[in-house]
């Protein structure tokens, strides 16, 4: 069983990883309005 | 592992048959799908490759029409990389960054099930547009527009197949870092990693990278075929060559996406076998890292060709050229370590020393094609083909198969038969190196790519690679002979496996037991 710590960590780094993806995805379109 | 053993091990009731592969979250289990998968995938896109060459065998229109010709070529392209390599290095690194790290499973193991399940309906996707009004895109697997744009159905089908493998590597992704990041045993500290894990986590980063970026460029092409948005339409003000620009800002990243894990197992491979730790761990790590940042500052080296100011062309030539120098560090290390080591010959060693050889032999026909003038002379020839080839077959799949024959010990508990596996490896060499060699003459001499007739001139060395290609074809077949024997039964291995082999995985029994490393081993 993984501790609570480790847990919120995984998931951060997973936020902040999906986020950069997104990011690049919106600002790939916003390139390609401009 | 069987259904029942594997419930006993779970000590409560668990799916049997199908449901348990489609629930499963175990990070074995789904490794060996995506493996499986890779494997399918492989001679589905063999099968057109070997129609390839079937029509190229003499000049003029045998086997198939043009237009088929393109879709075979456009499709082999897409899953050789879509549905193959990176596929069979995601289900590496399912098997196997747990097991080196010391961790019980991937960080998100559901996450990890619809990362893989993914790809089974994208690959329906894919092949079932075949079966369309118009056939399968025959546009190239580089979907470049006006050609994407103008298509039938199956484009759209394609580039809704392109969105769900792409949704699949970045949830990957994000597991595998997540994973690597902070779920090590203790004491393994990020400069003990193995360097197979190493090369993941920067291959992950660069799918995180540039994985949203294709699926912007896709987006886009969708708009413009389907809500009057004019993005790459120069008929409405729109620009083409921003689609390319675009897209290689994603390929060139993906080059490295399918080589660098191929790294990592070669070198995790030749030490073993040399029976000598890695000669130069810490440049290694280096190395794969200022491949990956330079790789996203050279993409347009694709496309020399549209026109761009000779700064530019200066630029992304040099650029290109600087990758020679951490790529030769990797081979140098390679070749330091086999040095005065106690080498024996195994299969997963020969196709380790072939991969390092060949390897070489792609990445000097690469700074060749890297050279501006000389590139606007051989680009969409012949000689372009056997390079990625040569990067691709012998560096990418001869890893595939030299982590297979590896690992598959582990993996199944069961030695493979090594005569049948060095006949593979010596058919396959062989094969390989028949079909793409002649291919850099062909491109000297001027034939273009993606035809399906070409000049009398270039029939002798095309009918050599045809010969070729056969043998590599259907040599595969004793890989899957191989593989199959390994998984119903033969001599049973050891958890060392291999005399040479360091690392955590080799410290449990084989075959791997459901669940490794429920407690943490402590590294000293």
């Amino acid at each position: 069983m993984t501790d609570p710590a480790t847990s919120a960590r995984k998931v951060r780094t997973a936020i902040i990883l999906a986020a950069i993806a997104l990011g690049l995805f919106l600002y790939t379109l916003y390139g390609g309005l401009r | 592992m069987s259904d029942a053993a594997h419930a006993i091990e779970h000590g409560h009731p668990h799916p049997t048959g199908f449901t348990r592969w489609l629930t499963t979250t175990n990070h074995k289990d789904i490794g060996t799908m995506y493996l499986i998968f890779a494997l399918v995938m492989l001679f589905a896109a063999g099968t057109m490759a070997l129609l390839i060459r079937a029509e190229l065998f003499q000049p003029g229109l045998q086997v198939v029409n043009p237009d088929f010709f393109n879709q075979l070529t456009t499709m082999h392209g897409l899953i050789m990389i879509f549905g193959v390599v990176m596929p069979a290095f995601t289900g590496f690194a399912n098997w196997q960054v747990p097991l080196m790290i010391g961790a019980p499973d991937m960080a998100f193991p559901r996450m990890n099930n619809w990362s893989f399940w993914l790809l089974p309906v994208a690959a329906i996707f894919l092949m079932g547009s075949f079966f369309l009004p118009g056939g399968a895109v025959a546009g190239g697997w580089t979907m470049y527009p006006p050609l994407f744009i103008q298509g039938g159905m199956s484009y759209d089908l394609t580039i809704l197949a392109v969105h769900i493998m792409g949704l699949s590597s970045i949830m990957g992704s994000i597991n595998i870092i997540t994973t690597i990041l902070n779920m090590r045993a203790p004491g393994m500290d990020m400069m003990k990693m193995p360097l197979f894990v190493w090369t993941w986590l920067i291959t992950a980063y660069l799918l995180i990278a540039t994985m949203p970026v294709l699926a912007g460029a896709v987006t886009m092409l969708l708009t413009d075929r389907n809500f009057g948005t004019h993005f790459f339409n120069a008929a409405g003000g729109g620009d083409p060559v921003m689609f390319q620009h675009i897209f290689w800002f994603f390929g060139h990243p993906e080059v490295y996406i399918l080589i660098l894990p191929a790294f990592g197992i070669v070198s995790q491979i030749i030490p073993t076998f040399a029976r000598k730790p890695l000669f130069g761990y810490a440049s290694m790590v280096y190395a794969t890292a200022s491949i990956a940042i330079l790789s996203f500052i050279v993409w347009a080296h694709h496309m020399f060709a549209v026109g761009m100011p000779v700064t530019a062309q200066l630029f992304f030539m040099f650029s290109t050229m600087l990758i020679a120098v951490p790529t030769g560090v990797k081979v140098f290390n390679w070749v330091a370590t086999m040095w005065k080591g106690s080498m024996t010959f195994e299969t997963p060693m020969l196709f380790a020393i072939a991969f390092v050889c060949l390897f070489t032999i792609g990445g000097f026909s690469g700074l060749v094609l890297a050279m501006a003038p000389v590139d606007i002379q051989l680009q969409d020839t012949y000689y372009v083909v056997a390079h990625f080839h040569y990067v691709l077959v012998s560096g990418a799949l001869f890893t595939i198969f030299a982590g297979i024959y590896y690992w598959l010990p582990k993996w199944t508990g069961h030695m493979y038969d090594e005569k049948l596996g060095k006949l593979h490896f010596w058919l396959s060499v062989i094969g390989m190196n028949i079909t793409f060699f002649p291919m850099h003459f062909l491109g000297l001499a001027g034939m273009p790519r993606r035809i399906p007739d070409y000049a009398l001139q270039f029939a002798d060395f095309n009918q050599i690679a045809t010969v070729g290609a056969f043998i590599f074809g259907f040599s595969q077949l004793i890989f899957l002979a191989v593989v199959l024997k390994a998984i119903r039964g033969g001599v049973k291995a050891t958890s060392q496996v291999w005399e040479g082999a360091q690392g955590l995985e080799w410290t449990v029994p084989s075959p791997a037991p459901y669940h490794t490393f429920e407690t943490a081993p402590v590294l000293r």
